[in-house]
């Protein structure tokens, strides 16, 4: 059982649908020299569809929904493939439909729920209960109702944080690097 | 003969029979290959259907659907199931969804620059690559390109990945935890068996198994497999005719004792009535052996419904014993005509053994053996077994009233040329084509098997069991180079929605020109670092991180070229191994077609491509094949027509005679057929038979009635006889004849409306016109 706590914050977090949201993504690679920064608009339409569209530094949109994916860039043809093949994407979509829906007990049959918080803000940290070749971890940050930073942990060592509405215009480091990151999520 | 003798007698001719009959079973092949049943093929598209016909990729394939568990469930059943069909041998592929076939092997990896068509389409110069890896570098911004990262270093213009696009059917189900699942939620799976779609009796077994592999399946829970494709259909009607023509043959059983009962009073007869024609079918199955090695399917059907002609020769004797004389100076009398009946009926069927089609042969081997058996054993065997207490029929008072009615019936002449000129325009005016060359017509599927058929192969993508677009060249390369050639056209075709998708063999293998080709244009290593320098110059990949793909490219400037024999040995290369063909020298590719909408567009092939590649319709090749087969089994039926006429003219010395047997007999025949006709039936081979087997039944009856006799008690005999030959006929086959399938309802309505007409016209035109006592 997650705590009592745990499931008390999942179940503030429900949002109704559809929301949307600004993001800024931060991607850690370890095939590029520097992370990816990435901004655009982030979009719930309910369990099993969402869409992220890239406006920064290039346009791209990204729509799932009844379990296939949709990647459009300008000025080329559409790609589609299986949500299947996706797992980052599928693990993304389970997490946000489960929190937004504040549906603790899906987030429990899937992961394991560590929830650390203080005053001003709290973390929540998934761990997949059935080892996944690529997720390690989903971890979101927030204070209050409102979550603030959604990050997942790849098996390989890469991870990717989405800092969400307000936090979307914060300022970065020149050099960003997932602690200096995690640090902007817990900000107060 | 003491009567504990002659049923000791009658009990052992029973107890040969039965262990005959257990050898013959035994050591019988019934054949269900077609293709010994047909003429030889004259063309090649002919001889292609011979050779497919039941091997058709198409037709081989079993679509299965799981459902009424949740989809997780669902997925492990499939996966399961799969794995256990692939262990079984009479499954050559089974297709979850599961297993990612479309990857290339490992050792075949830098053939993918020789594979892929994009050297065709891009150089490996500075400015292709720059573009890819911009794109590279947004894929790995995007939650999507996870996927990527194992292939990103050996492969940064994801040849891998288009290859797998272009080996993956178009028409793919979507896929749901690891295997294909169609919109309804039933996870899909196709199993391609070894055995032809049209043999039953292999099909039956591979779905046999096949159920049986899903219920030993753990956790079945509440799910349930549901089997569909033409080789599960072709099996279920199979049941469903052999259901119904069993029931409505007990049926016609139960009714023929009844009949035999009223005409005989005499259970006696029961135990002797079916041996001769017993007998004779067990010598005509076994003359086949013994000539051909196996029988086929067909003609044993076919030669058992002729054969019934036998069923008259024991109910003659029965009916023609004198009170007056002893058993064997009455069959003596009676012996003549039946012999001119069994040997001109067997001088026809010689026609059959001359048509040069296996088939038929084997049905005249089968006939004319079986006659003579009947026959020999009515004449020799039957008399000295039959039960001592009788009637004489001549002392029936229903049949001298029957006997002075039929002379009362006024004998116009003009009436039978008034029938000639009815039939004839009845046949000139019928509304439907003459002949139904659809066999499968006359078997029809249920509605809704046919629709969940069709449901399947949508939702699964399945080929199309009716076309196949067959690509011709002197060798396995010209075969491919070919494949290329006319692939643009494929391509107008799926995106004027002709058809939804083209299986051409070039999508898997190039041809050895086109590689040779991709080859010559692969830059040299210096020459590819250099380019791709400076595309990584504002990229912000790791230094050398490429290295990978500098070493495949250069493998591939010089690997020997991936021939097809090469290739096939590869795990994915079974399936170009499927397609192509080695026949006389030549090499033959079988496209398999999805979603055919414009056959016509399709056919068009053969002018642009100077007829190397052409589409093969298999059903209408295999609608010409049966149209031929029938010009012979008619040309066959003429001949035998003019034997049967000469032979009953021999015998008799007389034209005139021989004339008022013929006569009604063939008039009888063409108002079956006018009635048919009317009725808006179109004619198969199931009517030919039948109407042969009327028209031997009709020659029994003008004969008899032909006879001149002054002996009244005589031609009340006949006449009895007749009635009870008649009577048995109609009953049997009239039930046949409310049927609901198709193929019984055409045996059953020809044979009782041949019979009926035979009787009619025997008694208006054969019978001598002085015989007005």
């Amino acid at each position: 059982m997650p705590s009592e706590a745990a499931a008390a914050l999942i179940a503030k977090l429900a949002r109704p649908v559809p929301a949307s949201t600004t993001f800024t993504e931060v991607r850690f690679v370890h095939m590029l020299r520097k992370p990816v920064v990435l901004r655009g608009q982030l979009s719930y339409g309910g369990p099993g569809k969402l869409g992220k569209r890239v406006e920064q530094p290039y346009r791209e949109t990204t729509t799932i929904a009844d379990g296939r994916v949709e990647v459009t860039r300008e000025g080329r043809a559409p790609k589609q493939f299986d949500l299947q093949r996706a797992p980052e994407l599928a693990a993304l979509l389970t997490g946000f439909s489960a929190l937004l829906g504040g549906d603790s007990t899906t987030l429990q049959r899937l992961y394991t729920i560590i929830l650390v918080e203080n005053t001003a803000n709290w973390m929540l940290t998934l761990t997949p209960r059935s080892p996944s070749k690529h997720l390690r971890a989903l971890v979101v940050q927030g204070s209050a109702d409102a979550p603030r930073c959604f990050t997942l942990q790849q098996a390989d060592g890469d991870s990717s944080t989405m800092l969400l509405g307000t936090l979307a215009a914060a300022a970065l480091p020149e050099a960003p690097t997932p602690v200096a990151i995690a640090a902007v999520c817990a900000k107060p | 003969m003491s009567p504990g003798r002659r049923h000791a007698l009658i009990a052992a001719w029973w107890l040969v029979l039965f262990v005959l009959a257990a050898v013959v079973q035994r050591g019988l092949v019934v054949s269900g290959d077609l293709r010994s049943f047909m003429p030889p093929a004259r063309n090649a598209d002919q001889k292609l259907l011979l050779d497919e016909i039941g091997e058709g990729p198409a037709s081989r394939l079993l679509l299965l659907a799981i459902d009424g568990a949740p989809s997780e469930q669902l997925a492990v059943l499939s996966n399961g199931l799969a794995q256990a069909l692939r262990a079984d041998g009479q499954f050559e592929r089974v297709l979850n969804g599961g297993d990612d076939l479309a990857t290339l092997d490992r050792a075949l990896l830098p053939y993918r620059y020789l594979l892929s068509p994009t050297p065709d389409e891009h150089p490996f110069d500075a400015t292709y690559l720059h573009e890819e890896l911009q794109q590279r570098a947004e894929d790995l911004g995007s939650p999507a390109g996870e996927m990527l990262k194992d292939l990103l270093p050996r492969d940064p213009t994801l040849e891998v990945l288009k290859l797998a696009q272009r080996w993956m059917p178009k028409r793919a189900p979507a896929l749901r935890d690891g295997v294909w699942f169609s919109p309804q939620g039933e996870a899909l799976l196709l199993a391609q068996t070894r055995a032809g779609g049209f043999d039953p009796q292999a099909q039956g077994a591979a779905i046999a198994s096949l159920q049986a592999a899903f219920l030993t399946l753990r956790d079945i829970g509440a799910a349930r497999l549901s089997i569909s494709g033409p080789g599960y259909i072709g099996v279920q009607v199979g049941a469903a005719t052999r259901a119904e023509a069993e029931g409505l043959s007990a049926l016609g059983t139960a009714g023929f004792i009844v009949l035999l009962l009223l005409a005989y009073r005499s259970f006696g007869v029961l135990a002797l009535v079916a041996l001769p024609l017993l007998s004779g079918a067990l010598a005509g199955i076994a003359g086949i052996a013994l000539t051909f090695g196996s029988v086929h399917g067909i003609t044993l059907a076919f030669g058992v419904t002729l054969l019934g002609v036998a069923q008259e020769y024991p109910l003659r004797v029965f009916s023609h014993r004198r009170a007056d004389a002893d058993i064997q100076t009455s069959v003596r009398g009676v012996w003549p005509l039946l012999r001119l009946a069994i040997v001109s009926a067997c001088i026809a069927y010689l026609a059959f053994l001359a048509s040069g089609v296996p088939g038929l042969q084997q049905l005249a081997v089968f006939t004319i053996t079986g006659l003579l058996v009947a026959g020999a054993a009515t004449r020799w065997l039957l008399p000295a077994l039959l039960p001592l207490r009788f009637r004489d029929m001549a002392q029936s008072r229903l049949i001298e009233k029957f006997h002075g009615w039929i002379a009362a019936v006024p004998r116009p002449r003009w009436l039978p040329w008034l029938l000639l000129a009815a039939a004839l325009a009845a046949l000139w005016l019928a509304p439907t084509p003459l002949w139904q060359n659809d066999l499968a017509a006359l078997t029809p599927a249920p509605p809704a098997l046919l629709q969940r058929e069709g449901e399947l192969r949508t939702a699964l993508g399945a080929p199309d069991v009716r076309y196949l677009l067959v690509l011709e060249a002197p060798t396995a390369d010209g075969v491919l180079a070919l494949s290329e050639q006319i692939s643009p056209q494929v391509e107008k075709w799926i995106d004027a929605h002709a058809v939804d998708d083209v299986e051409l063999p070039s999508r898997y293998l190039p041809s050895l020109a086109t590689q040779r080709t991709r080859q010559a244009k692969l830059p040299p290593r210096a020459q590819l670092s250099a380019a791709l320098d400076e595309a990584l110059a504002d990229a912000d990949f790791q230094p050398g991180l490429f290295a990978p793909f500098l070493d495949d490219v250069e493998a591939a400037r010089s690997l020997p070229l991936l021939t097809p024999e090469e290739f096939e040995r590869s795990p994915f290369g079974a399936r170009l191994q499927a397609m192509l063909v080695r026949r006389d020298g030549h090499w033959l590719a079988l496209a398999t077609l999805s979603g055919v909408r414009d056959p016509a567009a399709l056919a068009g092939i053969a002018d642009t491509s100077a007829g190397a590649a052409r589409l093969l319709d298999l059903k209408a090749a295999s609608e010409n094949l049966v149209a031929r087969y029938r010009s012979r089994i008619l040309f066959a039926l003429g001949i035998a027509l003019l034997l049967l006429a000469a032979s009953v003219a021999i015998a008799f010395g007389d034209l005139r005679r021989a004339w008022h047997v013929i006569a009604p007999m063939s008039l009888a025949t063409l108002l079956a057929l006018a009635v048919l006709r009317v009725g808006g039936v179109s004619l198969s081979l199931f009517h030919l038979v039948a109407l042969t087997l009327a028209a031997g039944l009709g020659l029994h009856y003008a004969l008899f009635f032909e006879r001149k006799t002054n002996d009244v008690a005589e031609t009340r005999r006949t006449l009895h006889a007749t009635l009870a030959c008649v009577a048995s006929a109609i009953l049997v086959f009239g039930l046949l004849a409310t049927s609901t399938l198709p193929v019984l309802r055409a045996i059953g309505l020809t044979v009782a409306l041949g019979v009926a007409f035979h009787f009619c016209l025997s008694i208006q035109m054969a019978r001598p016109r002085d015989d007005a006592r």
